[in-house]
């Protein structure tokens, strides 16, 4: 159990930034995701964490204690590796049990905690044999076990389910994050998979192109958005985002339509858009209502059928489609006019050149 | 010709490009005889029947200078040789120069690797330097070597401290050391072999196994029994049985540096055959039963090697 | 479960925090016994790099040495250049009387090569055997190599391609020819060509190798044509084209690389081979191995003249050895073992 705290932590190869300066609390127990394309940075951030990676600059203090520059396995953390890292030549139980032998535990203690660990994961059918005879799931909990078994402050995971196939990884994503909620220990969890950063995660540490683009609870970052970034990354598919023309209290947007814009609002955008007009509209699928009265229209472009919804692409005006998620039962025609509402609540604005959110005005309902 | 392609593209089936000789294709069981036929008859001819005719010569007492026809004599060669002292005092040497050598090409190529694992500024070109002896034609490393380890004005004794002349070693002339120096010889060609082979292997192992063990708190000769060494172990299996077989056979070396001698301290059975065949009473009846034996050494040797290698693929 | 509280007494790396990080490392491997130990092994690869060099740049300046300088006692680091050496192993020479002698010496039109002849009181009578020699293994190895390239190519190609009959046992077949003992091959050898009068002969040495060669070859140009894709030549004989099309067209481009490595790596086996060319050749196509140990001037081994030839022999090696550093793993193993 232990709280992470990264000071200013940096990581520069030559002179270019893989990690700018970074500043963040992880709080005990909690399940903290680093999510992001590939190259973000999100990987460089955890492994300065565990000391595989020298910091160029900043400190890492686990409990309040400085490890910046201690070895990676005098900082009590344990590494969960993509590709299992597991000793070919030893048995499961053998390398689940190796990290205690290198700490001189008592015999009986090993194995002993050996067999809780396995019987938590369910792989104690499994332990004689070689990993290498193993599939790729029960490799990654054998390498899990090893991790569990050491009972460290903290678990640090580098894309854990990246090397397993697509069907074993919705499973093991709940079997870890169940172990999570038994064991409560704090776990940092590095993923370029929004989905299960979504679905695992406490917080989410967004990252891309060396800088944090926003740290906030799954809901926070699905709701409020705090760039096109993360409006553009989180979701599938990511939120629709229209340039339009702000004027006289409407926006002008792409197909001849115009969106009243509520007088809260209206405050708002005059204080933070710059004089030109331009702002950027964004509002999820689910924001979106068909309503043959609705004001906006648009025409069918596409009408892809996911089981227990539908998601419509819709064209405003020639390139210009977003999503609308309907219900199953909707059925339309590709090519026919649609007209829809948007949410009011659901909907975000963005400045068009600082690719940041416009703040919510105050006593909007956030949902 | 590129008007052709893209009119076939849009019409692919009804347009298709000339066919050499007029229409007449060759089918794909034609071609596999007619590319294959050649190899095969230039190894047969060279290779096999030469086999073969040795063997039946080994059988015989002929020699090429003498204008007898050749007689047969039964396994007489096979007898005389196998119970000639001389022989297995040659394939003691024999025995004795592949264990040296290949002992401590293994040793010094496999140190080397582990040198040279990690890339830095210039590793590239020290690699490559490393290597070039090992490309020489052995003949003319052997000789070079001569002038080396020449006790008066060879460059060896004088690197490694033996300024006196009169009580340097004489590495060539003296018959504790004679085989010395065509093993150190051997070494200074080789081992960039055996390094190269064991750098192939070591590049291939994951860096994150070894961090693994770093945050797991693992010794570094753990690290090196349990990561390094299985990983590298096929390829350096492999450079020994390539290094041990090609020790067996070595000839320009010995020729190059003692001719077997002084006496017969280093005359290997290679050497050995040579002169029975072509020196001395050209014996080629005899030398052709000791080519036989040292060639089913050689394939003993070679399985052995191969059915470990399959062994340490398995575990 | 409770946790255990971690190590109060780490010690964190010595020295740490004053170093510049600008690049990937562990924690631990910034500490000072760190760098430390890396400097040592980079000196270690020095001298041994060294060590490697040594035996064959010190044949290099031996034949740039003055007859005496080559036998000096104790060996002359620092000398003054000469191209004696080069001169006694490319030229006859006869001994010329004391009057020639001194004739000559008055003399101011003699070429250079007869300036140095002059100095050991001799005079050219024309080029010695080495040049004709050198030619030889020029010829030998050059043609020797385009044919077991060539055939080797159709052969692998073959073995790649399609499921030939008893293919591995063929394969394996090919390979062991390569661990004979020559001499076991050389005697019937021998005995044929002189039969046929194929004894020192140039096609004689050119078949031989030829068929030495290919053993190599094969492996080493299957292992190439391996890694390119079927489905280039099975895309182009969609469109119409004939397997040999294909197989001119499509894969020979694709195989130039590995060919080009196979190409050299034999020429650089026959360049360098002793044993075959001693045993059966004597004079008409001697190659330049046999003929190098020979070098005898009047009165003693001449070292300068053998390390001149030495020198002549390794250049294209050692040039070649550098162009072809990338495929020297796989060159050296017969194609078995590819890096990466």
């Amino acid at each position: 159990m232990a709280n992470i705290d990264l000071v200013n932590v940096e990581k520069k190869f030559g002179d270019v930034f893989a990690v700018k300066p970074l500043n963040l609390s992880i709080k005990e127990g909690e399940f903290i995701v680093f999510l992001g394309p590939s190259g973000c940075g999100k990987t460089t951030t955890l492994r300065m964490i565990s000391g595989l990676e020298a910091v160029t600059d900043g400190n890492i203090l686990l409990n309040q204690r400085d490890v910046t520059w201690l070895h990676p396995s005098e900082r009590d953390i344990a590494f969960v590796f993509q590709f299992f890292a597991l000793y070919s030549h030893m048995s499961a139980r053998e390398n689940i049990a190796f990290p205690l032998q290198a700490a001189q535990t008592p015999r009986d203690e090993v194995k002993q905690r050996v067999a809780q660990v396995a019987k938590m994961l369910r792989i104690d059918h499994l332990l004689d044999r070689k990993p290498g005879a193993l599939s790729g799931g029960d490799q990654q909990r054998i390498a899990l076990a090893r991790a569990l078994v050491r009972r460290p402050a903290a678990f640090l995971m580098d894309e854990p389910l990246g090397a397993l196939d697509a069907e074993y990884r919705e499973s093991m994503r709940a079997e870890i994050k169940r172990l999570h909620l038994d064991i409560g220990a704090t776990t940092v969890y590095v993923t370029h998979d929004q989905v299960e950063a979504m679905a695992m995660s406490d917080r989410i540490v967004i990252m891309s192109a060396a800088v944090v683009q926003q740290v906030g609870t799954p809901t926070e970052v699905y709701n409020n958005p705090a760039n096109l970034f993360v409006a553009r990354f989180i979701g599938s598919p990511g939120m629709n985002l229209l340039k339009g023309t702000y004027q006289a209290g409407a926006i002008h947007l792409p197909g001849d339509n115009r969106y009243p814009v509520s007088p809260a609002w209206q405050r708002t955008l005059d204080h933070h858009l710059p004089g030109n007009g331009a702002v950027i509209v964004g509002f999820r699928p689910e924001a979106v209502q068909l309503n043959p009265e609705g004001e906006l229209n648009a025409s069918v472009y596409a009408d892809d059928l996911h089981g227990g919804y539908s998601m419509l692409h819709l064209e405003l005006t020639k390139g210009e489609v977003i999503h609308a998620r309907a219900g199953r039962e909707v059925h339309m025609n590709i090519g026919a006019p649609a007209r829809f509402e948007i949410v009011p609540e659901r909907v975000r604005f963005f400045h068009p050149e600082t690719e940041l959110a416009i703040p919510l005005p105050e006593g909007s309902a956030t949902r | 010709m590129a008007q052709a392609r893209t009119e076939r593209k849009l019409t692919s089936t009804t347009t298709a490009p000339r066919r050499a000789g007029g229409g007449r294709q060759l089918s794909d069981n034609r071609i596999v005889l007619l590319f294959i036929l050649p190899t095969m008859l230039l190894l047969i001819v060279m290779n096999i029947f030469p086999l073969i005719y040795s063997l039946y010569l080994s059988f015989t007492n002929y020699s090429v200078i003498s204008t007898d026809a050749p007689v047969w004599v039964g396994v007489e060669n096979y007898t005389r040789i196998l119970s000639d002292p001389d022989f297995w005092h040659n394939f003691a040497v024999t025995g004795r120069y592949t264990l040296l050598s290949v002992g401590l090409q293994t040793v010094v190529g496999f140190s080397l690797a582990m040198l040279l694992r990690t890339k830095f500024t210039g590793s590239g070109i020290l690699t490559t330097i490393i290597l070039i002896p090992m490309m020489l034609s052995p003949i003319v490393v052997a000789v070079f070597w001569k002038l080396i380890f020449n006790p008066s004005y060879g460059i060896f004794n004088y690197l490694i401290g033996f300024t006196n002349i009169n009580t340097a070693p004489e590495w060539l002339g003296e018959p504790q050391l004679a085989l010395w120096a065509i093993v150190i010889v051997d070494v200074w060609m080789w081992s960039p072999f055996v390094m190269l082979l064991c750098l192939a292997g070591l590049s291939a192992i994951p860096e994150y196994l070894y961090e693994a063990a770093a945050i797991d708190r693992a010794s570094g000769w753990f690290q090196f029994r349990r990561i390094t060494l299985p990983q590298v172990m096929p390829l350096l299996l492999i450079a020994i049985l390539f290094r041990t077989i090609e020790a067996f056979k070595q000839f320009d070396l010995v020729q190059g540096l003692t001719f077997g001698g002084p006496g017969d301290v280093t005359e290997t059975v290679s050497v050995q055959l040579y002169r029975l065949a072509f020196q001395g009473q050209f014996n080629t009846g005899e030398s052709s039963a000791l080519a036989y034996i040292v060639l089913v050494v050689i394939i003993a040797i070679s399985n052995i090697f191969i059915l470990a290698l399959n062994r340490v693929r398995e575990s | 479960m409770t946790a255990v509280p971690s190590n109060p007494n780490a010690v964190p790396t010595p020295g740490a925090p004053n170093v510049n990080v600008n690049f990937s490392t562990r924690v631990d491997k910034v500490s000072r016994g760190a760098r430390w130990t890396r400097n040592v092994r980079a000196v270690i690869i020095i001298i041994i790099a060294l060590i490697m060099l040594i035996p064959t740049v010190w044949m290099a300046m031996t034949a740039f040495k003055s007859r005496p300088d080559a036998v000096a006692v104790p060996p002359k680091v620092f000398f003054e250049p000469s191209l004696e050496g080069f001169v006694s192993l490319l030229t006859n020479r006869r001994q010329l009387t004391a009057t020639e002698i001194a004739e000559y010496q008055a003399r101011t039109d003699l070429a250079w090569a007869d300036q140095i002849a002059l100095v050991r009181g001799q005079t050219i009578i024309g080029p010695s055997d080495f040049p004709r020699q050198l030619l030889n293994s020029l010829i030998i190895a050059g043609v020797s190599t385009i044919f077991s390239v060539g055939f080797g190519v159709l052969a692998a190609y073959a073995f790649s391609r399609f499921p030939v009959p008893g293919k591995d046992d063929l394969l394996f077949f090919i390979l062991s020819q390569r661990m004979l003992p020559p001499v076991v091959v050389t005697i019937p050898i021998f005995l044929m060509y002189r039969q046929v009068g194929l004894y020192d002969t140039h096609f004689g040495m050119i078949l031989l190798y030829t068929a030495f060669n290919l053993s190599f070859s094969v492996w080493l140009l299957k292992g190439f044509i391996d890694e390119i894709p079927r489905e280039y030549e099975e895309a182009a004989m969609v469109d119409g084209y004939t397997r040999l099309q294909a197989f001119r067209k499509i894969v020979l481009p694709q195989a130039t690389t590995g060919i080009a490595a196979t190409t050299v790596f034999t020429l650089i086996f026959s360049w360098n081979e002793y044993a075959f060319a001693l045993m059966l050749t004597s004079d008409v196509a001697r190659t330049a191995p046999p003929s190098i140990p020979l070098v005898l001037g009047t009165g003693g081994i001449e070292w300068a003249a053998i390390a001149a030839g030495s020198l002549a022999f390794l250049i294209p090696v050692v040039i070649v050895t550098f162009l072809l550093r990338k495929h020297l793993l796989r060159g050296v193993t017969f194609g078995a073992i590819r890096k990466g």
